[in-house]
């Protein structure tokens, strides 16, 4: 497994460079790489999540939208397609293709985002996101993980109601109906929350009292927040940005400072901790560099081509060789996940392994012959690693 | 006495900050900063959204689990989101009624009857919860979490106004908390189209003209949104309405009974007096 935190320095690489360029070439190389890499994965992960849409899909309404929206609104450009009379607020006026052709930019951009945050959905477990939430908000990482935990739970729940209330003739007509399912599904829910408050108190899990230098470090971010609205304000409406934006740099600081110290607060030890390897440090300097091409102006180091502007008139993008290469950073994920047909055979081949010595081991006396159980579990057995994320799975 | 200034100090700092970053792309626009105006075509403006709303958000999200520091309010409110959240589920798998989610009745519901703090937690963390499960983490998760987030602090909002017209228990607290659903059903569509807006506006020289004043920017924002989302988020608005009138007394019967099973405290013997 790729470390969650090599993906995201990937995401910010990719998120940066898509925000930072409009050049089409760029933007569609960029896009080539996110899907090269998801076309990896999802090759790999044998328990995809259903992403709610594809991200061609979205590209496929998003680029038209985006496109005419743009030319209804802005009448800049020379090469004006067409005029639409005047008097029609916002949208009377030249309609012009450089406009069109910014607007679809846009939309592409967003496509790439789309598509980028699709492969954080599919390169990254649950359960290792949840692990990404910072430890200054434990209460909040705990309340995740039961929530996680109890979705099966609630499901199945809402399953046996709907059951028995079938037998006792209830069917659904209307939206009334939904009631006698409902509530029992709260009432059960919140019985459940009170037995698992006294499990946990009974386990000894208690909330710490606040103590004093906790509510000083809140204290220091209601100030710090206090400066930052100070220095926005201060650059905004009086456009004093010399010390505006030192003010907003400083609130900022305070808060992430305070949030940083009440993590320290919180001792954390870690089940099966993720390890590092080199691969992730490649994938984390190659993304770097495709960053930094992007963001940085580096000396003797031609970046016009970045900035592609289609106004006034609109004109083929440049292209430079060294940029694209450097954007090819964003492709090295796809060379690093493990090739995937063989490791996942051999994953299921050792599972079904294990699997047939504990059937074997159990059910002594009983034969195991081809064990259709075991098959069957195989099939199941990648999304116990997943658990949350297949909520329709009976826990087992 | 000082904890509670500073709890207020973030609440409202936070709004404002919010409020700012969300109408900031409009006036951004006709800020003319020479440095901006340069060669570089550079939108800054999505980064700087990210990183106040992101900043606002920390602050917040300390100060209301400050509260939920019991196991007892873990425990509700861990099993409160897994009801909440695979409601998104009918959201995303059967998208027939428009923008319509059923998951803002009970963020409204139980910041009413539990608190503002605990409806902020409810509303945040059924998105976080949501996307988790169904695949949704996105760029425009943080502004979902921090508009739900607010849906549920501000719903003990209704509670003078529940108050006034001498509600209690009756169709005219649904009344209330159903406009108040209904209306926020609207305000989150109005705050989530603008994720993307600093690209969908793309830089200021587009459209940056002498005498452009930035309501330009807003009468744009408008267009847009009458063409694309207003239909989509009447359906949330109408949706929020029916469910808070067929559901809304029973189940704020049930929270209050069950909010008052779990604030209880224990109390040591000689402390007590017995």
């Amino acid at each position: 497994m790729i470390h969650p935190l090599a993906w995201l320095i990937w995401l910010a690489a990719e998120l940066a460079v898509l925000s930072a360029t409009r050049n089409p070439l760029y933007l569609a190389s960029a896009i080539a790489c996110t899907a090269i890499v998801l076309l990896r994965l999802r090759g790999r992960v044998v328990d995809a999540p259903t992403v709610p849409l594809s991200p061609l899909r979205f590209g496929l309404v998003v680029l038209p939208l985006a496109a005419l929206f743009n030319a209804l609104t802005v009448h800049m450009g020379r090469t004006v397609l067409l005029r639409l009379p005047t008097p029609l607020p916002l949208l009377g006026g030249p309609i012009t293709l450089e406009a069109l052709t910014f607007g679809a930019l846009n939309g592409l951009a967003l496509t790439g985002i789309y598509a980028a945050f699709i492969v954080l959905n599919y390169a990254v477990a649950v359960r290792a996101l949840v692990g990404l939430i910072p430890r200054a908000f434990f209460p909040v990482a705990v309340v995740t993980s039961i929530a996680l935990t109890f979705v099966p739970v609630t499901l199945r729940h809402w399953r046996q109601i709907r059951n028995a209330q079938a037998i006792r003739g209830h069917r659904i007509r209307g939206l009334h109906d939904w009631l006698p399912l409902f509530l029992p599904l709260l009432i059960g829910g919140l019985e459940h929350a009170f037995q698992l408050a006294e499990a946990m108190t009974a386990r000894g899990f208690a909330g710490a009292a606040e103590t004093v230098p906790m509510r000083r470090a809140r204290t220091v971010i209601a100030a710090g927040l206090l400066t930052l609205l100070a220095g926005w304000v201060l650059w905004l409406a009086w456009q004093q940005r010399a010390i505006g934006i030192p003010l907003m740099a400083l609130g900022g600081g305070m808060v992430v400072a305070s949030l940083w110290w009440l993590g320290r607060q919180v001792p954390r030890t870690t089940y099966r901790p993720t390890h590092w390897y080199p691969r992730d440090t490649v994938i984390a300097l190659a993304s770097g560099t495709a960053a930094a091409a992007f963001l940085v102006a580096w000396p003797g180091w031609d970046r016009s081509s970045i900035f592609f502007y289609p106004y006034p008139a609109l004109a083929s993008p440049g292209f430079s060789g060294w940029i694209a290469l450097a954007l090819g950073g964003l492709l090295v994920p796809a060379l690093l996940i493990p090739p995937t047909r063989y490791l996942s055979l051999f994953q299921s081949a050792w599972a079904n392994r294990a699997i047939l010595k504990r059937d074997a081991s159990v059910q002594e006396g009983q034969a195991v012959t081809g064990s259709p159980s075991g098959i069957a579990t195989v099939a199941m057995y990648p999304s116990e690693a997943a658990y949350p994320s297949t909520p329709t799975g009976e826990p087992r | 006495m000082r904890a509670r200034l500073a709890s207020w100090v973030v609440y409202l700092t936070s709004a404002t900050i919010g409020v700012i970053a969300f109408l900031y792309p409009f006036f951004s626009s006709t800020l003319s900063d020479e440095a901006a105006m340069g060669m570089e075509h550079a939108n800054d403006a999505p980064l700087l959204l990210t990183v106040l709303i992101g900043i606002c958000f920390g602050a917040l999200l300390v100060e209301a689990q400050a509260q939920a520091g019991s196991a007892k309010m873990i425990a509700l409110l861990g099993v409160l989101v897994s009801i909440n959240a695979p409601l998104r589920f009918l959201e995303v798998a059967v998208s027939g009624p428009g923008g319509f989610s059923p998951i803002f009745f009970l963020i409204v519901t139980t910041g009413y009857v539990m608190g503002g703090r605990f409806g902020f937690l409810m509303g945040a963390l059924t998105l976080l919860v949501s996307a988790l499960i169904t695949a949704g983490v996105g760029p425009w998760l943080p502004y979902q979490m921090f508009t739900a987030g607010w849906i549920g602090l501000s719903a003990p909002a209704c509670r003078p106004l529940v108050r006034l017209v001498r509600g209690e228990g009756t169709w005219r607290e649904v009344a209330v908390l159903a406009l108040f659903a209904g209306a926020w059903g609207l305000v989150y569509g109005v705050i989530m189209n603008l994720w993307f807006w600093p690209y969908a506006v793309g830089p200021q020289e587009q459209h940056w003209q002498p005498g452009t004043q930035w309501t330009d920017g807003i009468a744009r924002y408008a267009a847009f949104y009458l063409a694309t989302s207003l239909a989509w988020d009447a359906m949330r608005l109408a949706g929020n309405i029916l469910l808070m009138f067929v559901f809304g007394l029973p189940t704020l019967r049930v929270l209050r009974r069950f909010q008052q099973r779990f604030t209880f405290t224990y109390q040591p013997v000689e402390q007590a007096g017995v």
